[in-house]
Formats: structure tokens, sequence, C-alpha cells
């Protein structure tokens, strides 16, 4: 096996172990954030177990509060949290809350109140052009806050000032689910790419459950072009076989039937 | 009124809201992707044609709704209370408030009832909708209260603020009482008392029973319901204020510009000097976390009230304990 495959089989394990973790974090209550877990962990595994964002340095802001859960689970498993702490989960006064919020650690920024993420990620990507500082800018984004039309002024003003933008980087996870339903049963936001491309910005569009794709659309962050959002396609549920297509996807019930079909699942994948 | 841990009922708030609009069509439901949340659903699924999910964009929603009611329709907006009120400010202000329209704005998860944390927790919905012009807010405190109060709404002219307890709802009066957004009502005690508990909505299970121990150990207590914030019924407050050697306001909300604030007015301006305590959210944001243990580390707990009035009667015996009431699947406790 080459370096790289063997970095890509890597990233896969991490997203596997992503999915296993908040699979237990949310067993912890029965019920939880899980499908934003599930759909986004390549996305994770990438962002943090990629070497392409530098924690500590580059900045990162994760705008939907409710995929916190798989922020904690990735940086358990890279070195950047006790995983112990996975355990206290949504408990009260844990540090790891359900939905961020300002006392969240590991996170620049992270907003419970949708839309507003890519905003404060502009902020960050001004201060450090003012700064002269060597940091890039990551922000994670969901598909569905998209219908909050902050979004778009964001998106507007950072093409209007990319050369001061330096290397912003947006993910979105399109996994197509929100509160009520598929997010094209509610409010239709397609075409995302055309929509963006149109504001200004230079769009990927990947398969959101591979790591080899989503490295390759990072990796191609460059400060002298238009910012980069790349458009990750991804299922609510993360392909896993186990769960039902009719399970809620925003906050699921996670019966102990349910939990045990998961687990043996994402073992079977690890093993 | 009933006795703790009160029976709950599901949905009051969403029922009603269907029959009242099976026999009024000019009512519209509006909604932002929060559906089964708000109650909504079961309105979406008999009224298809009159319910609009407008998605996540909720800037967007009052704008519709103040073309929906220039043009003669009675419009139910439903969201968290943080979405309909902080979020939209301006939008409510400019298209609803301001020109006065139909528009009744309905916010779920008051105060500290949502675990969600700051980004979910309605602490400052009532200031900022009380001081709108036009604006009246609304906050019943159980279900029979829910349910009079969407027809109650409905027929008063102009927006409303309601917040309301999301999920199961408690049922706390006996089924003669009557909701009437003119006045506030005395469910406890009269004329002269040595404490008068003003509350409203989540915080009308702790003022009751933190009356009934206040009893036990001879001191008088009066309590007032106040389901309508504004316009405040201030006869009845400084009636029941006046008689009283202290006033404590609780509430499920910062204790700026709440209940409590509009009680302190209505009782300075009637020129009463009588000491007033506000209980309820201090000036901070909370935390994530359940009801049971936001309640108590944030200060609205049964226990709390009964502190405030120890100590603000002066009294050198030690404070009694608030029961311990079980609460179980189907039946609410207050904290």
């Amino acid at each position: 096996m080459t370096g790289q495959q063997q970095a890509i089989c890597d990233l896969r394990r991490l997203a596997a172990r992503v999915r296993l973790n908040a699979t237990r974090m949310v067993a912890i209550q029965g019920f939880g954030y899980l499908g934003q877990a599930l759909s986004s962990a390549e996305i994770f595994a990438v962002l943090f177990g990629s070497g392409l964002l530098r924690p500590r340095r580059d900045r990162f802001v994760l705008a939907p509060g409710h995929y916190v859960i798989g922020l904690y689970a990735v940086a358990a498993e890279v070195g950047l949290l006790d995983p112990r702490e996975l355990e206290s989960y949504g408990k009260d006064s844990a540090l790891l809350e359900a939905i961020g919020t300002e006392r969240t650690p590991l996170v620049d920024l992270v907003c419970g109140s949708l839309g507003q993420g890519l905003s404060g990620a502009i902020g960050f990507a001004l201060a450090t052009h003012l700064a002269g500082e060597d940091r890039d800018t990551y922000a994670f984004v969901s598909d569905g806050e998209m219908q909050e039309g902050q979004t778009w002024e964001a998106a507007m003003f950072a093409a209007h000032n990319r050369r001061r933008m330096g290397r912003l980087v947006v993910v979105v996870d399109v996994n197509n689910s929100q509160v009520d339903g598929p997010v094209t049963s509610v409010i239709a936001i397609e075409p995302l790419a055309q929509k963006w491309r149109s504001f200004g910005w230079r769009v990927l569009e990947v398969d959101g459950h591979d790591v080899d794709a989503l490295s390759s659309a990072l990796a191609s962050r460059s400060a002298d072009a238009e910012p980069l959002v790349i458009l990750a396609r991804t299922e609510i549920f993360g392909r896993m076989r186990s769960l039902p297509s009719s399970a809620d996807g925003h906050f699921i019930k996670l019966d102990a039937t349910l939990e045990r079909a998961l687990i043996a699942e994402l073992e079977a994948a690890l093993a | 009124m009933r006795n703790p841990p009160y029976e709950i009922t599901l949905k009051p708030y969403g029922q009603a809201l269907l029959e009242l609009a099976r026999q009024r069509p000019e009512i519209i439901c509006l909604g932002a992707d929060l559906t089964r949340q708000t109650e909504t659903d079961i309105f979406r699924d008999a009224l298809p044609e009159r319910f609009i999910n407008v998605g996540m964009a909720e800037a967007n929603m009052m704008g519709i709704a103040g073309g929906l009611a220039r043009a003669g329709h009675v419009v139910f907006v439903n969201t968290f209370g943080v979405f309909c009120t902080r979020r939209c400010f301006d939008q409510v202000a400019m298209a609803v408030a301001y020109p006065a329209l139909n528009v009744k704005i309905v916010g779920f998860m008051p105060g500290l009832s949502s675990p969600g944390g700051p980004s979910h927790q309605a602490i400052e919905d009532v200031a900022l909708m009380r001081a709108l012009p036009n604006m009246a807010v609304v906050e019943p405190a159980d279900a029979l209260e829910v349910r009079q109060a969407v027809a109650a709404i409905a027929d008063r002219p102009g927006p409303v603020y309601m917040r309301l307890k999301r999920g199961e709802t408690p049922i706390i009066f006996d089924d003669g009482h009557r909701l009437d957004l003119d006045k506030a009502q005395v469910l406890a005690g009269s004329g002269r008392s040595d404490v008068c508990i003003i509350a409203a909505g989540m915080m009308i299970p702790a003022a009751l029973a933190a009356a009934r121990v206040l009893e036990n150990n001879q001191v008088g207590v009066t309590v007032l319901n106040v389901p309508v914030i504004k316009p405040l019924d201030a006869v009845t407050i400084v009636a029941a204020a006046r008689y009283s050697r202290i006033v404590i306001t609780a509430e499920n909300h910062s204790i700026i510009g709440g209940l409590g604030s509009a009680v302190a007015e209505a009782l300075a301006e009637a020129g009463l000097g009588v000491p007033l305590r506000r209980l309820g959210i201090g000036d901070v944001f909370a935390e994530s976390g359940s009801r049971e243990f936001l309640f108590q580390r944030y200060g609205l707990g049964t226990q709390n009230i009964l502190d405030v009035a120890w100590r603000g009667l002066g009294l050198d015996r030690p404070v009694p304990s608030a029961p311990i009431i079980e609460s179980s699947p189907g039946a609410y406790a207050p904290v």
C-alpha cells in the first residue's frame, strides 16, 4: 500500500470511529443529533485527520451547533480531547453540550442559532488579513441553514472582499435534512453550485463520504483565487444500513435494538 | 385548582388553533421548519392549503405574515421564542407591530425550559415584545388557559406575542377556570397578606407550591396569575400589593424587562413603597441542561421563592423546605 493509500484508509477508519463515538454518545440519553454526525463523519475526519487544517493556528467555525457531536467524536480520536469527556455528552453541567455554546471547546466559533457562522468566519478572515498572519479560516456549514438570508449576505461580502479573505474555505454538509424533513420538501435551496458560483465563489462538488475526494478538494484551497466552497453531498445516515430511512434525521430516538445494530455494523467496518 | 403533580396534556395549542381555524377561514398558520415542535403538524395535516412552511427564514416569515394580514387574514406565526423575537426584531417591529396587524406570534420554549443552551432559550422575549408599541404579550399557565388564549388572541385586534411551553402542558386549573385578557387573577389568599407572589406561565406551579408551604408556616400569602403581561392589569396588581408586606415577582425570564419590571413600573407609578423582589433569571445567559437542573441552578425553584420570602420578611426562624414533588411520565411537577 502506498503512503497515499494508507492515508485514505486511515481517514476512512477515522470516519467510522467518529460514527461509533457519536452513536455511543447519543445512546447515553437515547436520543439526540446522531444523523448530523453520521452524515458528516468523513468531513470531520478529513478536516481534523488529514493535517490540512492546522489546529491552534487555523480558525475553525462550526456554523450549526447541533453538529458539535461530530467535532467531539473526531477530537477524541486525534488527541484534541480526552475521550473520557465523551461519556458526559449532553448531561447537566457537562462541558460537552448537545448544542454548541460559548463555552464549547475546540472551536473558534459555534452558532446554535443557524445561518450566522459564515459571517463570523469572515470576521476571522478579515482579522487574519489585518494582522498579516498565516492562518486559514474553515467554516463548516449545513445545507438547511442556507435558507437563512444571512448566509447569502455573507457569501456576497466574501466574494466582494476576496483579496482580504486569505484562504477561506466553506465546507457544506449537503445531507438534504432539516427539522421538518428533506430540505427539498421544505424550501428548495438548489441549485447550490450555481448559486454559490453566481455569488462569486469557487465551487467544488464532491461525494461527502469519499475521503479522497474531500481531501483533494480541501487541498486545492488558495489565497489567490475566489473563496472556496466545497459542497459535500452526503446521506443523512451516512449509508448506515442499520438505520431505517424513516428515522428522524434531525433528532433521532435511538432505542437499545437500534443502538446495538448500529454499533455492530460500525465495529464490523472497523474489524 | 388541582394539586401537583399535575396531569399533563399534549398539543393543547395545536388542537385549539385547528378547531378555531375550521370555524374561521381567514386564519392562516405560518411556520419555520419546526412544525411538530410547535404543535402545528395537526393543522398542516388537516388544513394543508392554509399552512405555510417558510423554512428556516424568520425575517422573511414576518414580512409574509404582514402581507397576509394586510390582505385580511389573521396570521398565527409559530416557531421557538428566540427565533420569532430576537432573530427578526426589526421585521416584527416594522412588518407587524407598527402597522398594528392581526399577526399572532407564538414562541415556544420560554426561558430555561429549553435544554439547548442560550441559542434556544428565550430569556428576553417578553422584554423585547413588551417594548414594541401595539404588541400585547400573553403567557398562559396551563392547558386550559392555552386553549382559551387561542380564541382570545384571535379576537383581540392587532399583534400579540404569546409564549408557550413546548411539549407536555400541565393542567393546573379546574374546568371552570376562565382566562380574561384584561384581568390578572387572584389564585390564593385575599385581603391582607405578608407576601404577594405575582407569577406567570411556568412559574405558577412553583408559586402555588411555595404559597402552600408559607401558609403552613403561618405566613399569609396572596398569589396572582398574570397571563397578560402587556397590557398589564395594574389595578388588580396594585390592589393586591397595597396590603402586602412584600411583593415577589416570579418569571421564567430575565429579571430585566419582563413581568418583574412591568410590576415594578405599576407599583412605582401607583406610589406604593412596598418592597419588591424580582425572582427570575439574573442578568446572565444560561447553559444547556434539563429543566429541573436549570431551574435550580438559575433560581427558578419553589425553594428560591421561599428563601426570598423569608429574607424579605426578615423572619428569624429557619426557612422551610420546599416539598419534593415526584414527577413521573405523564405528570408535571414544579421544581
